[in-house]
């Protein structure tokens, strides 16, 4: 659907004439001319007005009952009184009914000073109360959760959190519990309210029933100030506002809503993750290991120290940026390697690398959609991502389309999706598979051909003129098929390697001898039989076997995306990873000519990176193979794997730039031989995490984003600045500093570069970023697609729609391994967050499990070749047989020690009987205590 | 004098099984509505002039007529909700005279196209809503009803729940909170789908319009308030129970001639004309005739058609308080006037009871009802503050010297002096 044009009608309020757009609620519309109508349940970003409190009442011309101005729309010619004596009896009567069972604790109460009530009061009330009744009393204050404490006796029950958790983050879980003068907000069973959100409920209410469990009594309004920036803890990158106190403390961290990025929400990774700032284990002086200790030193001592080592190594540097590091960081070190070292080894990837011409096709301005595209998607394709877990922000955008407007969704996740319930179709495939997903989408769809991977003469032999589609049509006999694809089946299993015979293609190898292995094979002959001269159209089969997936599932997921205007597809980086990653991507380009998504009609494409600013670093260039602007390097360099293979060898110095491999990194095992070997290992780091202290030789305390200034890239294009908000603990310094420092001592030539100076600088030598500066971000971002200059990017014609076939699915328990909100370093040194840290969890069929003798909560060893982490088992109807997940990130048992880029077949041994139940195993990590309610 | 239509046959025996319903003429003018076009039934109700029976008083047709045409899924809705003290005539009619019911609601259904149907029943009616599953089933094996889905659904006990769109969010297995209006259930009702909402009596009505006609229906009762109506007299009157009878009748001749009047040797004091919502009269209103819009002129309203007598042994302050915290009892809490105006009101009473108020607090007591009066989400808040509203206006005489009482004897003490509490009889010892 195209953004409707705002049409605008002319009304009249307290007899000034006023334009405002058609359809808006006349609490809106009055704001056009200056006019402030108080509300209280009114909030336009909660969906459908209520009505509850009445604050707003109105009197409108030719309506004998005064009126809810939330709830009304301006219509031309309406006649708005709201200074009669009547609706000033009315504003006057609800405050007064509000205050009857407020305690009016202001002076004691955190909200104080900056709180609606109050100033609704002063403003519309009649500065009296004739109540002297005793009010209602509540044990308070509680622990709503551990995040959020609840003053029940202050709540006005407008009705906002409530709202906020039925229809916005849609957990359901709190609800108006009694009634009447009894009614109390809670949730149904007195359980914490726990969920990847809930801390917005405490920006949302207008008492101070609800705050923070981190800022109760921590500051009045008149110690604080606020201090706008972006928090760098996700690529949602939403927009936030720092309240801090006395220039040096952050004390709380609110949404400052920006619709192009973030609504006005805000998780609670980004609301309470700022304790972390301030936490005692933070790194806040330099350090050089000296004896094998890290021991404190001056600046001067660390940074000489890595400059020796720097020269010293030469291009035998290589350097990989986390995700939190700005565009100005990743930069600076890349430039430092490339241009002062000689080196091309820089990554800030983390799974191999991204072919330049691809790079700069997934690029392209018109491919590209922005965040509030999906406001007005005609379908949404969320693809080999979990919104939830990776950009949790965009996971509320992608309910509130579905909510709002009933837009079609697509969930094409390996692991089982929070959005699987919204969706019209579920895609659940096989790990690693994405590449035969999005072949057997772009077949479906229409577009595409394939050309045989190996073998074309085997091709031609096995079955040749099949039209895509046809073949595979229920008239098949069933027992025919079963027989030969069994047959064929077990021929296969004898060395075939070529990837390529007729009828061999089981879907799920894991399934077993039921009724599924017929169907499977029946499919997958006609597959054969469709894609088997070269170029032909992709088989929509055939692809979907590989999948593992259904392909009536795939029929109903092209159902749902076609034709039903733009489509907007949120898909993860994670899909370009690995081996056959770029086919992965040849798909994904062959999918956008698909869906149509090349025009500029509100359709598009938005990736998801797995660090932060993981477009901002591409597109400055910290990856092995493009400099900056995507363009191709002139060598070369080893990607992240590559880095840690090479380490001790071909490379001896490592410079980490908010980098933690360890943790991140798949393939934990070859990054601890590899930093072992490495000479010198240079950290710019928040946390003695393992990396560090294992293995840094150098370390430089970093900065936290609410002490930095630089710019980052949205994973829309969206430029975004970062900005100081305070000043950082006395031994920090910035880190574009500190690599200034290092360019300059390396080079030789002073580097003196202010922060805008620098942004200004990098922006320069990307074509398409030319011109930028920090005035022209300012405070709401600015996409460098909707600048002139994204001319500039060079243009790469979208490549033809050959799809190689894809390889088939390994027989056994495929290992997925995805990132959750939670399993991250804000989440351990954040005192509030920390029970949300996960402990390790595989996620099994509970088929799967009942055949490995598991049961939920059991103990058990997951392994990979002789590597193994230890995992509680959790039993999933959801996930698919054969398929089998962890998280990564998280501090033991991580995930990344068997994770190798592509989706390993994995060993699962029992070692414990689950311990006696406290309760079932939940996908909630680490349920908090019981909540106490009245 | 009194002219039966919907009472016709109330005592027959067997009445509620369809055998007998249909040996007395039932199923008739379902029969004949079915022949004719949906418009012409519906113009046929329109003409009528026939008012709905729950409170509102608001045009049945006119209500009908404003669903939209179309193929969609359309819903009917019959609020048997009885829930207004006083109010007790629906239970009669559904306990004896089911099939009366289920005709009527499948003429309508056909009228304006609604294809499923349900009647939300409070849930204390277990015996009636056993009667009703049992003709509904009769009906339905029959093949009196056609396509039309018919459910009945048992209420949970709250009184808000008879407020059309709480009744709809029940039905929909949600929390029973009034929605805002618009968008109203006409457009988007029961499951955002047109739904019409008619009273167990309006949709009794329905049948005997269809078979007689119009205008014989407006033959009955006055202009404006056609047809006969059900009364539930309760309180203090010698012969309590339903009535039929024609609107525009003397209210006098309903309390006196068939209630019987106060008892021996009470006078009346006040009395509510429609249900415990409805602003009370005084005795000398008696003589009004009691229609739906004689009684708006003079204050107050036909509501439910549940007349309440209160003779001079109640304690008007007793009578206020016990209204009150009904309504109290009985306020969702989703809208701030009747959430706290309610809660505050009661508060105010009690204080008055304890010998703690002063004359001046009835000001604020007023001041309070006004207050509510309108600014509501829906009438509940305004069910306690007309009544109420009005026994402090019309008895404030009464109120101070309660007041000058109770601070006397230092609190406790003025209820029992004046007869203890007033209890509103809900139900009627007749049905």
């Amino acid at each position: 659907m195209p953004r409707p044009e705002p049409k605008f009608v002319t009304f009249e309020i307290d007899g000034r004439e006023v334009s405002a757009p058609e359809g808006s609620m006349l609490v809106d519309g009055a704001k056009y001319g200056d006019v402030e109508i108080p509300v209280f349940c009114y909030e336009p970003k909660l969906g459908a007005p209520v009505g509850a409190c009445r604050m707003c009442l109105v009197e409108i011309e030719g309506i004998p009952k005064l009126q809810t101005a939330c709830s009304t729309p301006v219509k031309d010619g309406m006649v708005v009184t709201t200074t009669s004596d009547r609706v000033k009896n009315a504003q006057n009567a609800v405050v007064e009914f509000l205050l009857v069972n407020h305690p009016l604790d202001c002076p004691v109460c955190d909200k104080g000073g900056e709180c609606p009530l109050q100033d609704i009061t002063f403003g519309w009330g009649a500065g009296r109360s004739r109540f002297i009744e005793p009010k209602r009393h509540f044990k308070k204050p509680l622990e709503l959760s551990p995040l959020v404490h609840i003053d029940r006796e202050r709540c006005i029950l407008c009705y906002r959190c409530v709202r906020f958790s039925q229809e916005i983050s849609e957990d359901y879980q709190l609800v108006l519990v009694e009634r009447g003068d009894h009614t109390f907000v809670g949730t149904h069973d007195g359980h914490p309210y726990v969920g990847p959100f809930s801390g917005n409920i405490t920006q949302l209410c207008p008492v101070g029933a609800l705050l923070p469990s981190t800022y109760r009594f921590r500051a009045r309004p008149w110690d604080i100030e606020s201090a706008g920036t972006v928090c760098t803890m996700c690529p949602s990158q939403c927009n936030v506002e720092l309240t801090v106190r006395d220039d040096k403390k952050v004390l709380r961290v609110n949404a400052r809503d920006n619709t192009e990025v973030d609504d006005g929400w805000l998780c609670d990774k980004g609301r309470y993750g700022f304790q972390s700032f301030h936490a005692p284990e933070r790194i806040v002086e330099p350090m050089v290991r000296d004896g094998g200790e890290l021991r404190p030193v001056s600046w001067e001592r660390a940074i000489g120290d890595a400059v020796k080592a720097l020269d010293r190594a030469g291009e035998k540097t290589a350097a990989i940026v986390g995700g939190s590091a700005t565009n100005e960081e990743g930069f600076l070190t890349q430039f430092i390697l490339r241009d002062v070292l000689g080196s091309p080894h820089v990554d800030s990837r983390l799974g191999g690398t991204l072919d330049p011409e691809q790079a700069r096709q997934l690029a392209r301005p018109d491919l590209s959609a922005r965040v509030s595209d999906l406001d007005y998607a005609g379908a949404i394709l969320v693809l080999g991502t979990e919104p939830v877990d990776e950009a949790a922000i965009l996971d509320l955008r992608v309910r509130k389309a579905v909510r709002r407007r009933e837009v079609p969704l697509v969930v094409a996740t390996s692991r089982p999706s929070t959005l699987d319930p919204n969706a019209s179709a579920v895609l659940r495939y096989a790990p690693g598979a994405e590449e035969a997903l999005i072949g057997a989408l772009v077949a479906e769809l229409g577009g595409g051909t394939v050309e045989p991977a190996v073998a074309p003469e085997q091709a031609e032999g096995a079955g040749v003129g099949g039209a895509p589609g046809e073949g595979a049509s229920e008239g098949e006999a069933p027992g025919e098929a079963a027989s030969e694809g069994e047959a064929s089946g077990g021929a296969a299993s004898e060395g075939d390697t070529s990837g390529w015979s007729a009828v061999r293609f089981q879907p799920e190898p894991a399934r077993g001898e039921d009724e599924d292995s017929a169907d499977g094979a029946t499919a997958g002959g006609a597959a054969a039989g469709g894609a088997a001269t070269g170029g032909s159209q992709p088989d929509a089969r055939l692809f979907a076997e590989r999948a593992g997936v259904d392909p009536d599932a795939i029929a109903a997921a092209a159902a749902a995306l076609r034709g039903k205007g733009p489509v907007v597809v949120l898909w993860g980086e994670r899909v370009t990873h690995g081996a056959r990653g770029r086919q992965a991507t040849q798909a994904l380009l062959a999918l956008t000519r698909a869906l149509g998504l090349s025009s500029d009609d509100g359709s598009g494409m938005i990736e998801i990176p797995t660090g932060t600013n993981g477009r901002g670093l591409r597109e400055v260039g910290c990856v092995p193979n493009m400099k900056a602007g995507l363009t191709e390097a002139e060598t070369d360099g080893h990607d992240a794997a590559g880095i840690a293979g090479a380490l001790g060898e071909e490379v001896s110095a490592l410079v980490l730039v908010e980098a933690d491999p360890l943790r991140t990194h798949p393939g934990r095992d070859a990054w601890e031989r590899g930093l072992d070997a490495a000479n010198t290992v240079i950290a710019f780091s928040h946390f003695a995490d393992d990396t560090v202290t294992r293995h840094a030789d150098v370390v430089f305390p970093a900065q936290v984003y609410s002490e930095k200034d630089g710019t980052i890239t949205h994973p829309d294009g969206r430029v975004q600045r970062v900005r100081a908000s305070v000043k950082p603990p006395s031994g920090v310094r910035s880190g574009q500093d500190v690599l200034l420092e290092l360019l300059s001592r390396l080079s030789g030539a002073p580097f003196r570069l202010s922060p805008p100076q620098l942004t200004s600088f990098y922006a320069d030598t990307i074509p398409f970023y030319r011109g930028l500066t920090v005035d022209e971000i300012g405070g709401r971002g600015v996409r460098w697609q909707d600048r002139d200059a994204a001319g500039q990017l060079a243009q790469s014609p979208l490549p033809g729609t050959q799809l190689e076939e894809p390889p088939e699915l390994p027989d056994g328990l495929r290992l997925g391994t995805a990132p959750s909100l939670w399993a991250s370093a804000e989440t351990d040194h954040a005192a509030a967050l920390r029970f949300l840290a996960p402990t390790q969890r595989a996620d099994l069929a509970p088929a799967d499990a009942a055949r490995l003798g598991v049961g939920p909560g059991d103990l058990v060893e997951v392994a990979v070749n002789g590597t193994s982490v230890r995992a509680t088992a959790a039993l999933r109807s959801a996930v698919p047989e054969g398929s089998v997940f962890l998280i990564e990130g998280t501090n033991e048992d991580n995930a990344t020690a068997l994770a190798d880029g592509s989706a390993p077949v994995v060993e699962i041994r029992k070692l414990a009987d689950a311990p006696p139940a406290e309760g079932p195993v939940t996908d909630e990590p680490n349920p908090a205590p019981r909540a106490e309610t009245v | 004098m009194t002219q039966h239509l919907l009472f016709k046959d109330i005592d027959e025996p067997g009445l509620s099984s369809l055998e007998v319903y249909e040996r007395r003429g039932g199923y008739q003018a379902l029969r004949k509505a079915l022949e004719m076009e949906p418009e012409a039934v519906l113009a046929e109700l329109n003409a009528s002039g026939l008012r709905g029976r729950g409170g509102a008083g608001f045009a049945m047709g006119k209500k009908a007529s404003f669903l939209p045409k179309g193929s969609m899924d359309k819903y009917l809705c019959c609020n048997a909700d009885e829930s207004e003290p006083g109010t007790f005539m629906d239970r009669e009619l559904m306990q004896k005279n089911p099939h009366l019911l289920i005709e009527g609601l499948a003429i309508a259904a056909y009228a304006v196209g609604a294809n499923k149907a349900f009647i939300f029943i409070r849930g204390e009616y277990e015996l009636q809503a056993t009667i009703l599953e049992r003709a509904v089933a009769e009906a339905k094996a029959a093949n009196l009803l056609g396509a039309l889905d018919l459910w009945v659904h048992r209420g949970a006990g709250a009184y808000i729940c008879g407020e059309e769109t709480a009744l709809l969010d029940s039905l929909e297995g949600k929390r029973g909170n009034p929605r805002l209006k618009p968008p109203f259930p006409a457009n988007q009702g029961l499951y955002q789908g047109p739904t019409l909402i008619n009273n167990v009596e309006t949709l009794c009505n329905v049948p005997a319009i269809v078979e007689h006609g119009a205008e014989w229906f407006k033959s009955v009762g006055t202009e404006k308030s056609a047809g006969t109506k059900l009364v539930s007299v309760s309180g203090n009157v010698r012969r309590p129970g339903n009535y039929e009878i024609p609107l525009g009748m003397r209210a006098g001749d309903i309390v006196y001639g068939l209630a019987g009047g106060p008892p021996e040797g009470r006078e009346v004091k006040c009395w509510f004309p429609g249900g415990s919502s409805a602003p009370v009269l005084l005795p000398e209103d008696l003589d009004l005739t009691y229609d739906f819009e004689t009684m708006a002129e003079a204050g107050s309203m036909l509501g439910s058609g549940a007349i309440i007598v209160v003779d001079d042994s109640t304690s008007i302050v007793s009578l206020a308080l016990r209204l009150a915290e009904f309504y109290r009892h009985e306020s969702c809490g989703k809208c701030t006037p009747c959430r706290e105006g309610t809660n505050w009101t009661v508060k105010m009473l009690e204080r008055i009871d304890n010998g703690e108020a002063t004359p001046a607090d009835l000001d604020t007591m007023a001041d309070v009802q006004t207050n509510i009066m309108g600014n509501c989400l829906c009438v509940l808040g305004d069910s306690m503050a007309m009544p109420v509203g009005s026994m402090i206006e019309k008895f404030r005489d009464e109120f101070e010297r309660h007041i000058e009482e109770a601070r006397r004897a230092g609190g406790g003490l003025p209820l029992a002096a004046h007869g203890g509490r007033a209890d509103l009889a809900v139900g009627s010892p007749a049905a």
